[in-house]
């Protein structure tokens, strides 16, 4: 079970992406916009905890994984490691101990892996460029196990293998076998078994759900998908137009949501739909937002069915709804 | 896919060297500019021993502006030179301007355009402009500049690996003229490399920028620098004849553009000397043309959606 000290804690961050202006726009004077990719979000995530992050296409998911891992600025909040803080932290010498305990693994293997290099380069280059090895012994044996942790037996076969020779759970696996070669205490998932065939996703998620038990690996588990985010992880954090609606405990978030937009979610999925939950709302109208253009009010009111006058003008607080549990609605209470 | 299916893909690198070349060979164009190129090449290689030591005014051995005949081939020039014995010991001197030249080209164009295009911001803007004005430079204006300099730091006089300063020069001159087109090829090509994940991946597992150009661009750039290399390699050509026709050719170690020159200069077209002039003209023409159709082929092989044009 996870300990309660905190890995990893986001406070306030914010990644807003400035929209370029046109002559047009800048001759008028009209202000310069922003996409609110991430508008404001506060997530802990303990050791040997598994944190799904749940939303739709466009909510913000990648760009919380692509801070964390310090690919992403953010434009504001802070972002700290065992305490650390990590906010302006930058090169990559500085942050070599960083990236020592914190590894990704990416949504689309294929893109993720240099079509020019072999699987053992792959696999070896964080060894290498983290220098966690003194010689070449060393190195080929901590491939051959990172292989082997991933699922790629006998590790040997591989290492000359380009990825486009590989099937795409076997690429995914040496993504993931580059990830744990170092020994992280923390694994970002961005969505890792969405472009895989759903035979392959039970091994993958197998091999991620090992990770924590046997080496209290701590996972921020990124996906769309509500239900596999109940199968896999300990709290779920459910993400909207870049904020956090709704927070708990991966059965509480399933079973008893709070906040309209995650029972709507629940409800889309009929695996776990039905009448379990508080309310019975009717599905989801119309399109997310874009995140350059966030509703006022609650971000969520131009869809939700129980809107009502106080939503469009404030913005809800995360008011707590039961223990460890947080829902951003006005309703909540 | 199914995962054993995949197991009995070829998996050596030689399997994948071969099927390059059964590609690239599969140019006709490729096959014909590989073939005339080992052909010049292997006459660069031993000049003497195909026509003996070059001919000067001195050890010329025959009359002045002969027609082609048994005794002399292309006939001789205008002090009585045999002129396959230039063109022949011509071969290596051009080459080996072409080449050198390219391979600077292709190093300061390289590097300039991946630092450039990974760094971008203001970097990229100085970096570019520095192109620009490259780009824009006549050849013999920037000639001119550099003739001095490099003779400065070389010497007048003396030999360097067999040839006089004057060479370098010139190569001096086609390289740093040149590599602007390879930068700004090779800037645009990182630019959309460096969005690829596996360089967000590269970084995630602690790579220096360095290690990430060097580990994961610059692989990926190799076909787009040997496609367009071979281009270079004929334009080289062409801009040492015209930079001949100034004057910056060594007659004491004349390239086919040196030939070119002299035979313009003693009037070989109005003398009716077509054999002068169609010597040097004819190497200079298919050799430039062998590397048009080297790197074609390149590009064809290493980029398939480009077939559409036959
Ligand atoms: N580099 C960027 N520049 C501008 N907008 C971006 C950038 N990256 C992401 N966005 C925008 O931010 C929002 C969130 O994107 P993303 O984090 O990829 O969402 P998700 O992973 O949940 O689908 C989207 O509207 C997207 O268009
Ligand atoms: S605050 Fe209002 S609009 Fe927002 S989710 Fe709650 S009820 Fe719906
Ligand atoms: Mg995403």
């Amino acid at each position: 079970m996870p300990d309660t000290a905190d890995i990893l804690r986001l406070e306030s961050l914010q990644v807003h992406f400035p929209i370029q202006r046109g002559l047009f726009d800048r001759v008028l004077g009209r202000p310069a916009g922003a996409v609110r990719a991430v508008d404001g979000i506060d997530l802990n995530i303990g050791r040997g905890e598994i944190v799904a992050l749940v939303g739709e296409s466009g909510s913000g998911k990648t760009t919380v994984g692509r801070v964390i891992t310090k690919l992403a600025q953010p434009t504001g909040g802070r972002l700290l490691f065992e305490g650390r803080n990590m906010t302006a932290e930058r090169g990559s010498s500085a942050l070599r101990p960083y990236r020592h305990r914190v590894q990704m693994i990416f949504q689309d293997a294929y893109q993720a892996l240099n079509p020019r290099h072999t699987v053992f380069d792959i696999v070896a280059e964080p060894l290498r460029s983290l220098r966690l090895v003194d010689n070449v012994t060393q190195l080929a044996e901590r491939v051959s196990k990172a292989l082997a942790a991933a699922g790629l037996n006998p590790a040997g076969d591989f290492f000359s293998r380009f990825p486009h020779e590989l099937s795409g759970g076997q690429r995914q696996r040496v993504v993931i076998a580059g990830a744990l070669a170092v020994k992280p205490e923390l694994i970002i998932a961005d969505e890792p078994v969405s472009m895989l065939d759903v035979s392959i996703r039970a091994q993958i998620l197998q091999v991620l759900v090992d990770l924590r038990d046997k080496h209290n690996m701590a996972l921020l588990f990124i996906t769309h998908d509500l239900p596999l985010a109940w199968l896999i992880a300990d709290r779920i954090a459910v993400l909207y137009l870049g904020k956090l609606v709704e927070i708990g405990s991966a059965d509480e978030i399933t079973f008893n949501p709070r906040h309209p937009y995650t029972v709507a979610l629940r409800n889309a999925t009929p695996q776990i739909g039905g009448n379990a939950g508080r309310a019975v709302l009717p599905a989801l109208q119309g399109e997310v937002p874009s995140a350059a253009r966030v509703p006022k009010g609650c971000r969520f009111h131009p869809r939700c069915p129980l809107t009502f006058d106080r939503c469009k003008k404030e913005e809800p607080p995360p008011i707590e709804v039961g223990p460890q549990h947080l829902s951003a609605c006005w309703l909540a209470k | 896919m199914s995962e054993s299916i995949v197991q009995y893909y070829p998996r050596s690198r030689t399997r994948a060297i071969k099927a390059f070349l059964g590609q690239f060979l599969g140019h006709g164009g490729a096959r014909l500019g590989l073939l005339c190129l080992v052909f010049f090449v292997a006459v660069a290689a031993v000049p003497t021993f195909l026509v003996g030591p070059l001919q000067t005014a001195i050890n010329a051995t025959g009359d002045f502006l002969m027609p082609p005949s048994g005794e002399h081939l292309l006939g001789t020039d205008e002090v009585g030179r045999d002129v396959l014995n230039l063109v022949v010991h011509g071969a290596r001197i051009s080459l080996v301007i072409a080449l050198l030249a390219t391979v600077i080209s292709l190093v300061v164009g390289t590097t300039i355009g991946m630092t450039a295009g990974y760094y971008g911001g203001r970097v990229d803007v100085w970096l570019m402009r520095l192109t620009d004005f490259f780009f824009v430079m006549p050849s013999f204006v920037l000639a001119l500049v550099i003739t001095p300099v490099v003779l400065e730091v070389m010497g007048r006089g003396g030999e360097i690996l067999g040839f006089r300063p004057s060479l370098f020069v010139i190569i001096v001159v086609i390289g740093m003229t040149s590599w602007a087109f390879v930068a700004r090829i090779v800037r645009s090509q990182t630019l959309s490399l460096k969005e690829r994940t596996f360089i967000d991946r590269a970084r995630v597992v602690g790579s220096s920028n360095s290690s990430i150009m060097v580990r994961h661009i610059l692989p990926n750039l190799v076909p787009q620098i040997a496609a367009n290399g071979a281009l270079v390699v004929a334009g080289a050509i062409y801009v040492e004849t015209s930079l001949s026709f100034l004057g910056l050719g060594d007659p004491l170690q004349p390239s086919w553009g040196t030939l070119l020159s002299l035979a313009q200069r003693a009037g070989a077209a109005s003398a009716g000397a077509w054999w002068y002039l169609a010597a040097p003209g004819v190497c200079v023409l298919s050799v430039s043309l062998s590397f048009v159709l080297i790197g074609n082929a390149l590009d064809d092989t290493f980029n398939p959606r480009r077939r559409v044009i036959p």
